[in-house]
């Protein structure tokens, strides 16, 4: 593993989200048992874990998605800012803006790169007039790194972009509309290297901004790009905590094993 | 010998074929289908199809010239000066099939046999007697030369008869022969059924064609025919259509395509709209369950036949449109009106435009939908900015299938909307369209080679052009949008 930075990375030590007690149930498959984890202010999270061990689904109670899946059931308390975000008060819609998400393969809508970028910022309405929705698209594709790649072609269809443009297009789509927090769900698994190592960069970029949760299924990857991993294990949080120290002196035998390659 | 039974022996022979390339297959290497090229049922159906297929297209090759033959030598037999007035060629033609196929059902109920045949046809009178007796009755007293062509049709048709079995018999053997002699364990069999196969297919497809092309043939002719008959330009450009049986007839296309156009632009309108909201609430809202019961529901509406939609608007939809619209609004007094017709259509479109919308909005990716969610977009704002426009390409698709649909009915039309031709906005005026003008046109007791009749051809062409005009639209508007979306 020696290409893994595992340098010692400025953290910041306030929490932007709380979960505590997190169960999810689909249908009668309990797929998510007791997690407790603080996602940190401007930090990179990373997620691992073995196919099946509930870290996408544990990223989706954090948006809500799983709202959309009639039959998962969600249970425990999950906070932003003090707020319980499943609180019948909160529109899961407006947390969605504030919590934004990336997928597994890139999933740009059918319309002209312009449109997919704005159309966030459209729906709710946070431009007054086109010179400033011009503006956020501007922004939010150079956040992404893509305006000089596609800054001539605005107009033409996101679709046509190769696989890692489209997901750093996603990535704009995502930032446009001024999240607190990104949620990436494997975004680099159907890309290819150098179109990898871009979007790791941009996610080190991002973290300036919000903070970034992703998961994956490379340990290489999350070494590389973030502060804080989690490791999940039959639905369980084996072990959360500083990335160099789960690296390099994880204190559960099950995290041992995995990041040696004997579990997983 | 009998077609069916030549058939019989065909299928036989290829049944044998299967089972001794079979066996011959699996004798050469002891049993052992290891050592095969291909599993020992190609080496079957390699020896079946070499027995059938060559003998089955001598049969069809022969099928289709002997008559051509046959018929050409045996009106030869008939001078000019035999056919009489008001007569032809192909009626001449048609009583001696007539007359040979009598002679065929005397032989074979046993009331003569063939050295009586051959002497009646000298006597035309006590032949047409004795066809009578048989129930072959001919209108006309059959002449002498006649009598004789029929003879020789009748004796040329079972020589070929004899012949065809003979040489399709030879060819099956020799197939099933020189096939059963390749069988050997490196003989590609696989490769070959494949092969026949492909053809097969290949066959299939372009008999599709090539029946398309003969229909839009025979449009062509026929209209050609109306044209010669009746100016292209009457035709197209006059605004009346008034035909008179007796000739001096106004067939001008307008007040039909008006109709036409009129009432399927109405029939959209209703089954666009509705069809299309219900298939997004079929496809996006509706629980499991209630889309189980509901889709099935609305595809009922596709299954019923159109004249029970036409009743419909004659004893319902009509009257009720006249007494509660038309009337009071002062617009007309006819149950009969364009906008019955087109009303009544539209609800027949609206399972063919919601059931292929609705699968061609499940159809677009999930993906799509979470990531619409996952910027904070509600389900109608998804639905309406993203899914909608990735499924625009086939719902046009939908619509303009409705559209040709539309086009193309008759039945609502005739019982809904009537029969007079008219050139009018108002829609609750009678109108009426192409299709229904082409029955009543062809269903009259004209003389066909009338301007009358033949009319309806060129309505067809029209037609037909029109609905060609559609598709090919439907293509390229498809097209363009999936350059833009994929």
């Amino acid at each position: 593993m020696n290409d893994m930075r595992l340098t010692e990375r400025v953290v910041t030590e306030t929490a932007k989200m709380t979960a505590r007690g997190v169960q999810v149930h689909y249908g009668t498959n309990h797929a998510l048992k007791d997690v407790d984890v603080d996602i940190l202010d401007k930090t990179v999270t990373a997620f691992i874990g073995p196919s099946g061990c509930g870290k996408s689904t544990f990223l989706r109670c954090l948006n809500r998605m799983n709202d959309t899946v009639a039959s998962a059931r969600v249970t425990g308390r999950i906070e932003m800012d003090g707020q319980d975000i499943y609180d019948p008060r909160v529109d899961p819609v407006q947390l969605r803006a504030k919590v934004g998400m990336v997928f597994q393969k890139p999933n740009p809508f059918p319309k002209s790169i312009y449109d997919n970028v704005a159309y966030g910022p459209k729906i709710h309405g946070l431009s007054r007039n086109k010179a400033e929705l011009d503006e956020i698209v501007e922004t939010s594709l150079k956040k992404a790194a893509l305006w000089n790649e596609v800054k001539d072609r605005l107009t033409a269809p996101g679709t046509g972009l190769s696989g890692g443009q489209q997901q750093r297009l996603c990535i704009a789509r995502a930032v446009a509309t001024s999240p607190e927090v990104l949620l990436m769900d494997e975004p680099c698994s159907a890309l290819d290297p150098i179109a990898t190592a871009q979007v790791e960069e941009l996610i080190d970029e991002l973290r300036a901004q919000f903070s970034v949760v992703i998961v994956t299924h490379s340990m290489q990857q999350a070494a590389r790009v973030s502060q804080r991993t989690a490791f999940f294990h039959l639905g369980h949080l084996v072990e959360y905590g500083e990335t160099g120290h789960i690296f390099t002196n994880p204190s559960d035998p099950r995290t041992e094993a995995y990041i040696t390659g004997r579990i997983g | 010998m009998s077609l069916g039974l030549l058939l019989l022996l065909l299928i036989a022979l290829a049944a044998l074929g299967y089972v001794a390339g079979r066996q011959r297959a699996l004798a050469a290497v002891r049993g052992d289908a290891r050592d095969l090229h291909s599993l020992p049922a190609y080496y079957g159906q390699a020896v079946a199809l070499a027995a059938a297929v060559p003998g089955l297209l001598v049969m069809v090759v022969w099928l289709i010239t002997q008559p051509l033959l046959v018929e050409r030598t045996t009106l030869s037999l008939i001078l000019t000066e035999d056919i009489g007035p008001g007569s032809s060629r192909e009626l001449v033609m048609a009583d001696i099939r007539r007359i040979a196929e009598g002679m065929g059902v005397l032989v074979a109920t046993g009331a003569a046999n063939e050295g009586e045949i051959a002497a009646l046809a000298t006597q035309p009178d006590a032949l047409k007697d004795r066809l009578a007796a048989v129930n072959v009755a001919l209108a006309a007293p059959i002449s002498a030369p006649v009598a004789q062509a029929a003879l020789v049709y009748r004796q040329s048709m079972e020589t070929g008869q004899g012949a065809m079995a003979a040489a399709v018999l030879a060819v099956a053997v020799a197939g099933f022969l020189l096939a059963l002699w390749r069988v050997t364990p490196a003989f590609r069999a696989r490769n070959v059924v494949e092969r026949v196969v492909q053809v097969l297919l290949i066959a299939a497809s372009s008999l599709a064609i090539l029946t398309t092309a003969g229909i839009i043939f025979s449009l062509l002719l026929e209209s050609w025919h109306f044209f010669q008959l009746y100016p292209a330009r009457d035709f197209f450009l006059s605004l009346t259509w008034s035909p008179k049986f007796g000739g001096g007839s106004d067939l001008g296309l307008w007040p039909l395509l008006w109709g036409t156009l009129y009432v399927s632009v109405i029939a959209l309108l209703v089954a666009v709209p509705i069809g299309l909201m219900a298939a997004i609430y079929l496809s996006e809202y509706a629980s499991p369950g209630l889309r189980a019961i509901a889709k099935p529901a609305i595809e009922v509406l596709a299954g019923i036949p159109s004249i029970v939609y036409g009743l419909f608007a004659l004893m319902t939809v009509g009257p009720f449109l006249r007494d509660w619209f038309a009337q009071p609004m002062g617009l007309g007094d006819s149950s009969s009106s364009v906008m019955t017709a087109g009303v009544v259509m539209g609800i027949m479109l609206i399972p063919y435009v919601s059931s292929l919308s609705d699968d061609i909005i499940n159809a677009v990716p999930q993906a799509l939908r979470d990531g619409s969610y996952a910027i904070g977009a509600t389900q109608s704002e998804t639905i309406r900015q993203v899914v909608f426009p990735a499924a625009l390409p086939g719902i046009v698709g939908a619509i303009l299938m409705a559209a040709s649909r539309a086009i193309g009915e008759t039945m609502i039309v005739v019982l809904g909307a009537g029969a007079a031709a008219k050139l009018d906005l108002n829609p609750f005026e009678a109108m009426t369209t192409v299709t229904v003008k082409i029955v009543s046109q062809l269903t009259g007791d004209t003389e066909f080679a009338s301007p009358e009749t033949l009319v309806a051809f060129a309505l067809g062409l029209t037609l037909f052009v029109f609905t060609l005009g559609l598709n090919v639209l439907a293509l390229y508007i498809v097209r363009k949008y999936r350059e833009q979306y994929e």
